[in-house]
């Protein structure tokens, strides 16, 4: 018999049995289905993780001045601490070793007007070094440049939000905004920043597309803390060199710091990539219960057909008998079961690749939960159902297949 | 001779103990003879049927068809064997039941390999020949049993097989419609066909111009049934 009549054959046979053929996809629809939205839970989750992250800086350690009380400041004070300081940075720099470069920041909250607009946002006094250590892109414009720094330029560049608040449509840049009682130049626009919506360890989250950046030079000589015991800076960010040692290099920092500030532990310290790592082996529970569910639903996937096919093995078994009393060879009645389990295997495969990707769309568009699908989950899924299902399929007409045509016939 | 059989035992392994079914049968049948086998009930005769339509093997003796050794075929051989020599009409017809009487005629024709047009063209003369030219698109539960049967008895006529083998065709039928089976039997007969079937109905048995008589897996008698005048009687030791 050629190879097109036995695919005729065998979808005949799936049409004839439209019921069992359609029980026998529900397996593999399932688990395929199941697989694809578990994995792309798991990996949702991932990059949701590393993008926080990457925020961040995965080679940059953050120190933080704490948020203290003003009794707990005035104590600090009093036991000699300035808290965090540009000197703190410049000589984090010097001599930690491994450190490529910091980024001190000013912060003050403060009120921006425009016209008769106005916005609440953190003015954030930087360096240059600032923009490359944390991944900043300026969207149009300049970011802030060694030249405002050393003449303390009345300049600054506005997060994406404030731009959105004050300017609506027009073009912000050469606008003078107006921050306390001082003037400033627009001379650029953040790029639209991913919300920073979660703390990440001592970092409390916030908008940073609310934030405004001015040089630290201009910052100090032209802005007032409320609190006239306010350290000189909230941050410093550091970047190293590779991550293989930042905690030895955190630890460096802390000392240097502690004994800057007569061991006031008056600051914080924060490694984005060890918390990753942390999370990461947080979410590894988690992935191997995401794991277990999913190869749970391809087994009874599987058991499913493997029920589908016993229920019908009288029934097939007789087919089989009379097809082989008429004249089938074995390899007739194979490959008319092969074809048969390949063609019910891929219809629900394909079945289940389009519900497991609307399952996954469905959460992350539904819930709070993000998923991501990645191509190999949706081959591994169609793979194994596929195999799983012509195993399934194959086994017994096999069995059967080889029994003596009168045997098949008898069969009971 | 069409068929031959030497010394044909079949053992049936029931557990630890062997139960003989042919205890070593010797038949010769020729062309275009028609020949019924009778017996008791266990006395052999399907084991009989079975292996000469090759679906089943004998555990010892010769079994050769047309010349030829059927215990040398391997499995391809037999396949095409039961396709193209072997017409068999079981008592519980076994049609598919899912494909309409016209498909389940195709069937072996597909497996011979016969082109689809020349395949329909012959399966819906044989389906003529049986007098189901109107039943052609019915399944197999929407035909009466004699009809069914007419349907199985063109399934094993569309290759033109060289022998029709029957195992209680009228088994299942009631008395009347059996007869118009075994009539279609005698008339595939006068045109040429060599048949061979079981009964355990005398009546039907007389259809046939030989019969045999099984008992105890062994050939009891085997004489020739002469219609008009009496029957010439072969006694076998
Ligand atoms: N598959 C089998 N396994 C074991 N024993 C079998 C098998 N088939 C037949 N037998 C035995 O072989 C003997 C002959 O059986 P067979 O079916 O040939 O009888 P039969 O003459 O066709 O009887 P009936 O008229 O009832 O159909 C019986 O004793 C039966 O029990
Ligand atoms: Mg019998």
């Amino acid at each position: 018999m050629e190879f097109e009549e036995n695919i005729k054959v065998a979808i005949r046979g799936l049409i004839d049995h439209k019921f069992r053929s359609f029980l026998t996809m529900l397996g593999i629809i399932f688990g395929v289905a199941s697989v694809i939205a578990m994995l792309s839970i798991g990996e949702g989750a991932k990059r949701q993780a590393i993008a926080k992250y990457q925020d961040l800086g995965v080679n940059n350690i953050i120190v933080r001045d704490k948020e203290l009380s003003n009794e707990e400041l005035e104590e600090v004070r009093a036991k000699f601490s300035l808290g965090l300081s540009i000197n703190d940075a410049n000589v984090i720099k010097e001599i930690v070793p491994g450190v490529v470069d910091v980024a001190p920041q000013a912060e003050k909250d403060s009120e921006i007007k425009f016209a008769d607009k106005s916005s609440k946002s953190t003015i954030i006094g930087i360096t240059p070094s600032f923009i490359e250590i944390l991944n900043y892109e300026a969207e149009k414009g300049t970011f802030i440049n060694e030249d405002h720094c050393t003449r303390n330029l009345k300049v600054c560049v506005l997060g994406a939000g404030v731009v959105k608040t004050l300017f609506q449509n027009q073009d912000p840049l050469g606008k003078m905004v107006k921050i306390d009682d001082q003037w400033l130049e627009v001379i650029g626009v953040m790029k639209t920043k991913a919300l920073f919506t979660e703390t990440v360890g001592e970092l409390a989250s916030r908008d940073l597309n609310n934030d405004v950046y001015v040089p630290l030079s201009t910052f100090n000589k032209r802005f007032e803390f409320e609190n006239k015991l306010s350290s000189e800076i909230k941050q410093i960010t550091v970047k190293v060199k590779g991550s293989e040692h930042l905690i030895e290099t955190a630890g460096l920092i802390r000392g240097i710091l502690n004994r800057h500030h007569y061991n006031n532990d008056d600051f914080s310290i924060v490694i984005p990539y060890e918390l990753l790592k942390q999370e990461e082996k947080e979410r590894r529970i988690y992935n191997i219960l995401l794991g277990a569910i999913a190869a749970i639903s391809l087994i009874v996937g599987g058991i499913g057909i493997m029920n589908i096919m016993l229920a019908t093995v009288i029934e097939r078994t007789r087919e089989i008998g009379i097809r082989r009393a008429i004249g089938a060879r074995k390899t007739d009645i194979l490959s008319q079961f092969i074809t048969e389990a390949v063609a019910i295997s891929i219809t629900g495969g394909l079945i289940g690749i389009f519900l497991g990707v609307s399952l996954s769309l469905g959460i992350s568009l539904l819930t709070d939960v993000s998923t991501f699908i990645r191509v190999y989950s949706v081959i591994i899924a169609f793979g194994f159902s596929v195999i799983v299902g012509i195993s399934f399929g194959y086994l017994p007409a096999k069995n059967a297949a080889n029994l003596k045509p009168i045997e098949s016939i008898r069969y009971e | 001779m069409l068929i031959e059989i030497k010394n044909l035992k079949k053992d049936y392994l029931m557990g630890e103990i062997m139960v003989p079914a042919l205890k070593g049968v010797d038949l010769k049948i020729g062309k275009n003879e028609y020949v019924a086998i009778m017996g008791p009930s266990g006395s052999g005769k399907s084991t009989l049927m079975n292996i000469l339509g090759c679906l089943d093997t004998p555990t010892s003796g010769q079994y050769l068809f047309n010349k030829i050794d059927v215990s040398e075929l391997n499995d391809n051989e037999l396949s095409a064997m039961r396709n193209r020599e072997i017409g068999f009409v079981f008592q519980s017809f076994n049609l598919l039941p899912r494909m309409s009487s016209l498909h389940n005629v195709e069937l072996p024709l597909m497996y011979a390999g016969v082109h689809k047009l020349e395949r329909k063209e012959r399966s819906v003369k044989a389906l003529e020949r049986v007098g189901l030219a109107d039943r052609m698109m019915h399944k197999p539960s929407e035909l009466s049993g004699g009809q069914r049967q007419r349907v199985a008895v063109a399934r094993a006529l569309v290759t033109n097989p060289g022998i029709l083998l029957a195992d209680e065709p009228t088994g299942a039928l009631d008395s009347k419609t059996g007869i118009e089976i075994m009539q279609l039997f005698d008339e595939l007969h006068r045109e040429g066909n060599t048949i061979i079937l079981i009964t355990h109905e005398k009546d039907i048995a007389e259809f046939a111009h030989r019969t045999i008589h099984l008992k105890d897996g062994m050939i009891f008698t085997d004489e020739l049934n002469n219609k008009n005048s009496k029957s010439k009687k072969k006694q076998i030791p």
